[in-house]
């Protein structure tokens, strides 16, 4: 009887000392980094999701001024070049971890930002497209994807602060070290895209 | 050999910018949320108060969607997108999980309003439909100084959207900017037209139901004479923000309180 219960102690003694011993290493933030690094992805695939949603308004925006401004051409042309040079780039979850690629990708967004804010601009000539109820539906929609795409560029740019500050402060930097070897810094964006600022159009 | 000193001059700037955004960020201060009405600017009468506030907390109590007015002195700097953003999150309007906010922002000193939509609300109130109501509604009034009876309207306009069709709703909006702005008035006569029949169907209905069973359907009408307004307000807030878990831990839609992305619209006046 004495026997069988102490065996039975022995035999508990080793998953209690695990689990204790897997208390004791979480505490010390050993899954900080998969976590944050998940937590950062999943911004990204929010900075994109935005990113694609103004893209895919910009055919029935750049159709509809074109009813209206025909004239507009190397505006519009302007607008759908960099369109399919921002969704040339391949958005694969890796790009955060390429600064080339993720570079090439901030520079093409920008360009488009930049197309759009100089189409809208030229709008302002066109009194009647400006009323017009389809243009004024896909303006508020640009501007709302344009608020979106600032958030979501926000929260990303927080959530790799994290990620990456986990990285290199202790005790992250141990578990970076040993574990999560393979765990690389993630790219963020530099410009400012959400500070506004007026294209400059030359008439 | 200036000019790589002058590309770096050029490279620091969007580097500048950032700091500048981020340690605006962090400089930024809120109003505290003190009620579904917090009137910071003081540009709304005792009276309007008390009867935006009922109106709000008729319709958590309807929908358990959190719309929450309010009025600032200033957007310290920022644009109203964004201080909107970062109120609606500081204060965390809607449900936990729902993410069932709005937050109706007016800067009367900037000249700016904007309509925040929590993320659970964006296929319910569309940008465009946010936009629509600030142009038609709040706009206007704002032009002519009347604040409390834009933000009135404003508040109005919404809750009908949360709560009728939204699709109806879309259509008469579009019908009143096309008032405005076309001479022709073939289309939106008819639709006046359908809007008047609609009105007599429904006020049959409603009379109809209301002889069948008084008491209830009285209720059921008029959801705003509602009573028990603050205990509600209380208890819908405490959802919102208690199990709110710090602003980083949270993953995208399913995260703590009430969230926002951005969605709305915003206006000037």
């Amino acid at each position: 009887m004495f026997r069988t219960a102490a065996a039975a102690a022995r035999i508990l003694r080793v998953p209690v000392l695990l689990v204790l011993l897997g208390l004791t290493v979480s505490g010390c933030g050993i899954n900080n980094i998969p976590s944050y690094e998940e937590q950062a992805k999943a911004k990204w695939s929010e900075v994109q999701n935005q990113y694609q949603r103004r893209s895919d308004l910009i055919p029935n925006l750049v159709e509809t001024v074109k009813g209206y401004a025909r004239q507009e051409r190397e505006v519009l042309e302007a607008v759908t070049a960099a369109r399919s040079r921002a969704t040339a780039i391949q958005a694969t979850p890796e790009l955060v971890n390429d600064p080339e690629a993720f570079k090439r990708f901030q520079e093409a967004q920008a360009q488009l930002t930049g197309a759009l804010g100089r189409l809208l601009a030229v709008v302002e000539k066109y009194p009647d497209l400006k009323s017009n109820q389809n243009f004024l539906a896909l303006q508020a929609q640009l501007e709302g994807t344009e608020n979106r795409i600032a958030v979501a560029r926000r929260d990303y740019i927080e959530a790799v602060r994290a990620y990456n500050t986990e990285l290199r402060t202790f005790p992250g930097v141990i578990w970076a070290s040993t574990l999560y070897r393979a765990q690389k810094p993630m790219e963020t964006f530099t410009v400012a895209e959400d500070v506004r600022r007026r294209p400059d159009v030359k008439f | 050999m200036t000019a790589p000193r002058h590309i770096r001059t050029l490279w620091a700037l969007p580097a500048l910018l950032v700091f500048v955004s981020v340690a605006l960020a962090q400089t930024l201060t809120f109003p505290q949320l003190t009620g579904r009405v917090v009137d910071d600017a003081g540009i709304l009468d005792a009276a309007t108060r008390a009867a935006l506030t009922q109106k709000l907390a008729a319709l958590e109590t309807k929908s358990t969607d959190q719309l929450v007015v309010a009025t600032v002195k200033s957007l310290q700097g920022t644009s109203v997108d964004d201080y909107a953003n970062r109120l609606f999150r500081n204060w965390h309007l809607g449900q936990q999980g729902k993410n069932n906010g709005v937050l109706l922002l007016i800067a009367p000193n900037d000249r700016k309003a904007k309509i925040e939509v929590g993320y659970g609300l964006e296929g319910v109130m569309p940008d465009a439909v946010a936009k629509l109501i600030l142009e038609n509604s709040v706009a206007p009034r704002f032009r002519a100084n009347d604040f409390p009876g834009g933000i009135s309207r404003g508040v109005d306009d919404i809750i009908q959207v949360l709560t009728g069709d939204a699709e109806e709703w879309k259509r008469r909006a579009a019908t009143v900017q096309s008032l405005k702005v076309s001479p022709e008035v073939n289309a939106a006569a008819i639709i006046l037209a359908f809007a008047v029949m609609a009105l007599i169907f429904f006020a049959l209905v409603n009379y109809h139901s209301r002889r069948q069973t008084p008491g209830v359907a009285r209720r059921d009408s008029d959801p705003w004479s509602w009573g028990s307004f603050g205990s509600s307000w209380s208890s819908g807030s405490s959802d919102g923000g208690s199990s709110w878990g710090g602003s980083s831990d949270s993953g995208g839609f399913s995260g703590g309180g009430g969230d926002s992305g951005g969605g709305g619209a915003s206006t000037s006046w």
